[in-house]
């Protein structure tokens, strides 16, 4: 059942109890996670936090957690799966879920009580009628009665008792048949929806216990779905208005309360501003920054030699001497770095890359602390993919939690550092891919295998940096290649995931020239998988991204041709 | 030099924040006995020299057995300052982590350190006992008013259940997260076992300091 009230049907009602919060590792699952906390510290509820990666975690968590808690709250997470069939719960436990991942399953919908879903169900969702899809009467119950009343019957009246029967049947069988079209119209393509952090800033601010921290994290959560493509652009913007209007509101509402002190207006400060949408380029080179940056790299082509030239073209059209664009953009001459912006403006139309004008949310605090929301994004991305042999996965969620307290400053410099590192790796291997030409074209769908073994080549075991290489390879083939259908086509890339345990990692992206990112790989891998007998590990919340066997890789994507075609 | 050894006791307790071996064998106890050995030579010489200066008369010698009688004192103001810092150190560690040392602290102490600190702590325990209705008052606890009766922990390593005080179970396991009263949390921490996260709120930028400062003030309006 959906709760469209958070504060009344979520917030009061498990305000007196202790909760256990599951976490998602993405990004916007910590930013509204973050606000939560914040929240409950506000109200001295005890909670227990335990970061997810997955169904089996989830499960785990669950089941190690589960005792004397009444409240679970799932953010990110769960929402796709039966929650009340997968965890089994006491009758007493409630299911709060919070989860930006759709199709919601529709047994999370219609639970009467035990799951309640956070947030208001979309138009767009189409979600089926309950008696489309359920039927009161328990079907196989009367099945078992109506043979056993019909044997006990005499042999005379066994005729119109069959016709009876036949009668039924059909109808039964017509239902369900409407009841498999009715379900794959629905759980066809997956998608996502409102980012969980806006859902819980606009709870804080319904009760008025919002503050700038909460609107700051909530930017964050937002723009990680736009950076990663989760939401459709036009939705996005209209965020972005939104939240815009919220900072207005508080940095007035701040402004008012300490007017006298001049000096606590500079302390904090969310600035929404026009500005230039290539990654992390306060902290980074303008030349590392244009290469890196996906609509920069895709319209200068800058994977090949002649792409190199126009770069160096770009930057002496702009009158940017080469040993300035080299150095660190804080260190370069302030009168170019005044200049910067409209120097790119205005180029922008002659290099056809006109997507990275665009507006951003900044924040300031004090002189040394100023970050954009894009450059949190990415460094907790790459604060989250960072596990390693030494280093848990939680122990990384727990770092990307901290990367938003405006304190520990050393961990959030670390996290662009890696973020740096993330995105040349993923630049460079997308180089090798497009010069190599190894994106296979299968007719329906396109495919790139990352090949084993090459140096950096691991953090492709991660999904967020595959996503971003897909995204970037296929952006880049769509642009390059001479075929028409090439923005029609979906994209499947794999990598490595265990290469001790022969398991790679494989994740499908929607086609370019789809407006609305849905994407049919989740029903598609779950069909490859039963029509080729090959065991798919889809432990993570995006059923988009599965896990299977190095030796069945080939025969799966046979399948998924064949499906698709 | 004499007293250069004493000196040097001092600054080994500038180097070590922490309380040293004091057991026979150890450099502490040698440096000690050589001091002790310099002071046992300079007595002598000044006992045979004060002999003389009563004998003879000889008052050439009594600058030499002043300079000796000053390098004496000092000697012994040495040692007694070392073996009083670590009187306070004791003391100060009783504050901090209770009535039983941990063993690595224990092992460095002599006899009557050991002495000291159970006496210590007795009378420590009946003052407290006599504060207080029934029970007593633990003066240990809150030192500083706490702020918040909740604290965020994370929790570093695995420990198993935690049973609160209304009876609620709670299991801590390495890298999760939670917000838990603050009496429980606290020993813990001490321990190793939870990390203790702050929030800065940016609505009051300055609020510790201004409790920082009130603290101070009304310390000061005491004296």
């Amino acid at each position: 059942m959906f709760v469209e009230n958070l504060e009344r049907g979520f917030y009061r009602l498990v305000k007196h109890d202790r909760c256990l919060l599951l976490v998602n590792f993405d990004v916007d699952a910590i930013c509204a996670c973050k606000i939560l906390q914040l929240l409950f510290k506000y109200d001295n509820m005890m909670y227990t936090l335990v970061p997810v990666q997955g169904v089996q975690d989830m499960v785990r968590a669950f089941e190690e957690n589960c005792e004397e808690v009444k409240n679970v709250i799932f953010i990110n997470c769960g929402g796709t799966l039966d929650l009340v069939e997968l965890l089994q719960p006491a009758e007493s436990v409630i299911f709060y879920i919070l989860d930006s991942h759709r199709p919601y399953d529709l047994c999370n919908i219609y639970s009467e009580d035990q799951v309640r879903i956070l947030g208001k169900p979309d138009e767009d969702d189409e979600i089926p009628e309950y008696n489309d899809v359920f039927r009161d009467d328990d079907s196989s119950d009367e099945n078992e009665t109506d043979e056993e009343s019909a044997s006990d019957r005499s042999q005379t009246k066994r005729r119109r008792l069959n016709e009876e029967d036949i009668v039924k049947r059909a109808g039964r069988r017509e239902w369900s048949e409407k009841r498999a079209t009715i379900l794959f119209n629905y759980t066809q393509y997956s998608y996502y929806g409102k980012s969980s952090a806006m859902i819980i800033f606009e709870m804080a601010w319904s009760m008025t216990k919002d503050n700038l921290d909460m609107i700051w994290w909530a930017i964050i959560g937002s723009t990680e779905q736009a950076i990663l493509g989760k939401v459709e652009s036009r939705l996005s913007v209209l965020e972005e208005g939104f939240l815009q209007a919220h900072v207005s509101r508080l940095t007035h509402k701040k402004g008012a309360e300490v007017d006298k002190q001049q000096q606590q207006q500079s302390a904090v400060k969310i600035t929404y501003d026009k500005d230039l949408l290539l990654v992390l380029y306060r902290h980074w080179t303008v030349e590392d920054s244009l290469r890196h940056s996906v609509p920069t790299a895709v319209s200068l082509r800058l994977w090949s030699l002649r792409g190199e030239q126009r770069l160096k073209g770009l930057l002496a059209d702009m009158g940017l001497p080469l040993a300035q664009s080299k150095q660190r953009f804080s260190a370069m001459d302030l009168a170019l770095r005044q200049e910067f912006k409209q120097m790119v403006e205005k180029l922008a139309g002659k290099y056809k890359v006109d997507t990275i004008i665009g507006t951003s949310f900044t924040l300031q605090y004090g002189y040394k602390f100023k970050y954009c929301a894009s450059d949190i994004v990415y460094a907790m991305l790459a604060l989250i993919e960072s596990s390693s042999k030494t280093k848990l996965p939680q122990g990384c969620f727990l770092d990307a939690l901290d990367c938003l307290s405006r304190t520990k400053k050393d961990i959030l410099e670390s996290g662009i550092e890696k973020a740096k590192l993330m995105l040349k790796t993923v630049f460079k291997t997308a180089q090798t891919i497009l010069q190599l030409k190894e994106i296979r074209n299968t007719g329906s769908f396109l495919y790139i295998i990352i090949p084993e073994g090459s140096a950096g080549n691991f953090i492709f075991a991660h999904p967020y940096p595959l996503m971003m290489l897909a995204q970037f390879t296929l952006k880049a083939y769509v642009d390059s290649s001479k075929n028409r259908r090439a923005p029609e086509l979906p994209l499947v890339a794999s990598a490595v995931y265990n290469a001790e345990e022969r398991i790679c990692i494989m994740i499908g992206i929607p086609p370019v020239c789809e407006d609305q990112p849905r994407s049919l790989f989740g029903r598609a891998f779950e069909q490859a998988a039963k029509n080729t007998n090959s065991y798919i590990d889809a432990d993570y919340f995006d059923s988009t991204i599965i896990r299977l066997k190095i030796e069945e890789r080939p025969k799966f994507l046979d399948a998924l041709a064949s499906l698709l075609a | 030099m004499y007293g250069r050894k004493g000196f040097k006791l001092i600054s080994e307790l500038d180097l070590y924040s922490d309380i040293l071996p004091f057991n026979v064998g150890c450099m502490i106890e040698a440096l000690i006995k050589e001091v002790l050995q310099e002071m046992q030579s300079l007595y002598d010489a000044n006992v045979a020299n004060s002999n003389a200066i009563r004998n003879d008369n000889n008052m050439a010698l009594l600058p030499s057995v002043q300079l000796r009688h000053i390098a004496l004192k000092r000697n012994k103001r040495c040692i007694l300052a070392y073996i009083y810092n670590r009187m306070r150190k004791l003391k100060e560690l009783r504050w901090e982590l209770g009535s039983i040392l941990p063993p690595e602290i224990n092992t460095n102490l002599i006899n009557a350190e050991v002495q000291w600190f159970q006496s210590y702590n007795k009378s420590l325990a009946k003052y407290m006992r006599s504060l207080g209705e029934d029970h007593g008052f633990n003066l240990t606890t809150n030192m500083v008013p706490p702020k918040t009766l909740y604290v965020e922990v994370k929790c570093v390593e695995d420990f198993g259940k935690l049973e609160l005080d209304d009876g609620q179970v709670i299991l801590l396991k390495k890298n999760t997260y939670h917000l838990l009263p603050r009496s429980v949390c606290e020993p813990l921490i001490r321990q190793g076992i939870l990390e203790h996260k702050k929030y800065v709120s940016m609505e009051f930028p300055s609020y510790e300091q201004e409790t920082q400062t009130i603290q101070l003030r009304s310390i000061k309006s005491d004296d």
